[in-house]
């Protein structure tokens, strides 16, 4: 058996204390709320020492902060099955209560069972999600092929009406704010696409200015999105991650405490 | 008696929606076959993967659903291309649970159609879905096997010719990421800030600003933004290779300049509308501001 100090620790932090705590805390329900805190502790400041010590136990390919990132993996895995288990549960109590919309979640549940069924048939049988030897598609493709891409870019595309109504009814030049947003967008959407060009289209005289306003609106465009547009994302990408990294240091000492569900601060 | 502005104003949501299905329905059955003008930020994309030699290992990630498949396959495919006819071997993977897989595998069958000579394990490899994105990447910097023991089909990594020598992102010259949502910015800040591999990404049109802080911090070697950005990089794709021209002129499927003239008609009408609907506000508030 390996017995690489790594190994272990991890081994002490993530199995053994867990364990003696919920033994623990069958007698005092208090320290069953703390342990996760621990556990939180400790995944949390194992992967930055990892940044800073260069140790193999700690930052090395089989180090602790390797094997963390492997059961984080597993760990989202399972938190997929908590997804599908949610879904089953608020699924079933619709249709049991035949509470407002009950069909769709029938439908909902059809399509999961379904799906997830032919996924594990093919899992179990060996003959996979994609195509079977003789190039015909197995179920579980069938399905995604001919109904999930579908509906799923469907409703996406209704994105398309619905943002040129909005366009047309609420993209108005209320104040200066406004307006520049609009004259901004306006000059955007007209650079992206070849829409001199377009317009230029039935008169081939105007073609070559055309495609020379074409390149200058062009440039325009891609200076608004280079240059404010840059400088305005930097200062929100750096404001997020800056509330990320206090957010994850409060998480990591146990100030913050949403994440255990216990409600309030505790 | 209501006077024009208030008619065009209270215009019934449903003839918008008419013209834009006409806007897009009619270029896409008709092509109109309208030119493109390139980016830097493709251009620089397309001279890094031309500046590749053949046996170098691209990483390919399709982090994107069906949702945003019209932009984003051209580009994954357009990708692919390149690097076959350029002899670069591709590793593809996916990170987006919503279908990226179905995704991936429907391009690669697309494109490995066109390329009779390549084989599997040897110029490519599919190493499917991987849930829990930003720690996938993670265990990438450390090792392939430890995220993806085997491929999409159950064979172990270790087997496939195409891995050896391939132990951790290191030794894979560029990271493509084709994506919708969060994971394309986790290639940037899990990938090439903590490991130093290239990373050039293809989000959709809607995600594209937010990455041009990136783009000039020099923490992207380049973007193809949206579905402008696919068919500028197919413009440049069929200037530098004539074999990959006479594909796309021929091709059956959905290409990036396809798509393009159905999106200038589309935006032609938003901006008719943006238009029209202040210049009738502006009329309207004119109106009142008189009757008062």
């Amino acid at each position: 058996m390996n017995l690489e100090f790594g190994r272990v620790t991890l081994f002490v932090l993530f199995m053994l204390i867990p364990i003696v705590g919920i033994a623990l805390g069958v007698r005092a329900p208090a320290l069953r709320s703390r342990l996760p805190l621990l556990v939180a502790f400790f995944a949390g400041t194992i992967p930055i020492l990892a940044m800073y010590i260069p140790k193999n136990f700690l930052s090395g390919p089989q180090g602790m902060s390797s094997r963390l990132d492997q059961w984080l993996i597993i760990v989202a895995g399972f938190a997929l099955l908590l997804g599908i288990v949610n879904v089953i549960q608020n699924g079933m109590r619709k249709v049991s209560r035949r509470e407002s919309g009950w069909p769709f979640s029938v439908v909902l549940l059809t399509g999961l069972f379904v799906t997830g069924a032919l996924g594990i048939y093919g899992a179990v049988s060996h003959q996979g999600i994609g195509f079977l030897p003789d190039g015909r598609s197995t179920p579980f493709k069938w399905i995604q092929d001919s109904m999930f891409l579908p509906l799923q870019a469907t409703i996406f595309s209704l994105l398309a009406f619905f943002m040129a109504s909005a366009a047309f009814r609420a993209f108005r030049a209320r104040n200066l704010e406004a307006t520049i947003l609009l004259i901004a967008g306006g000059l955007v959407m007209a650079g992206r696409v070849p829409l001199l060009d377009l317009l230029a289209a039935p008169f081939p005289a105007l073609h070559a200015s055309a495609a020379a306003g074409t390149q200058t609106l062009g440039k325009l465009t891609e200076w608004i999105m280079d240059t404010p547009n840059g400088a305005a994302q930097s200062g929100i990408i750096i404001g997020a991650a800056l509330g990320a990294a206090s957010m994850a240091i409060r998480v990591i000492l146990g100030i913050e405490r949403g994440y255990l569900g216990l409600g309030g601060g505790e | 008696m209501p006077t024009l502005m208030d008619r065009i104003l209270g215009l019934d949501r449903r003839w918008i929606f008419l013209l834009v299905l006409i806007a897009v329905v009619l270029p896409t059955l008709f092509p109109i076959g309208l030119p493109t003008t390139t980016t830097d930020s493709t251009r620089r994309a397309f001279d890094y993967i031309e500046s590749l030699k053949p046996g170098d290992v691209v990483w390919l990630s399709f982090d994107y659903g069906p949702s945003s498949a019209p932009e984003n396959d051209p580009m994954a495919e357009g990708l692919m291309r390149q690097c076959f006819v350029k002899h670069v071997r591709v590793i593809v993977s996916a990170l987006y649970p919503l279908g990226g897989l179905a995704l991936a595998n429907n391009s690669l069958a697309r494109v490995v159609a066109e390329f009779p000579n390549l084989k599997y394990g040897e110029d490519y490899v599919n190493l499917g879905y991987k849930d829990g994105a930003a720690a996938v990447m993670r265990q990438l910097g450390e090792s392939i096997g430890g995220a993806f023991p085997t491929d999409v089909n159950g064979k172990p990594i270790a087997e496939i010719p195409m891995m050896q020598g391939v132990h951790d992102l290191h030794q894979v010259k560029l990271v493509f990421t084709a994506a919708t949502g969060i994971i394309g910015e986790w290639w940037i800040t899990q990938v090439h800030a903590q490991i130093g591999t290239p990373v050039i990404i293809g989000p959709t049109a809607v995600s594209a600003p937010k990455y041009f802080a990136y783009l000039n911090a020099g923490q992207l070697v380049g973007m193809l933004g949206g579905m402008k950005g696919a068919a500028e990089y197919e413009k440049l794709l069929q200037v530098s290779h004539p074999e990959l021209a006479t594909l796309y002129r021929s091709t059956p499927h959905f290409t990036g300049a396809k798509g393009m003239d159905a999106q200038a008609v589309a935006h032609a009408l938003i901006i008719l509308f943006i238009v029209v609907g202040n210049f009738a506000y502006i009329q309207h508030r004119a109106a009142a501001r008189r009757r008062s």
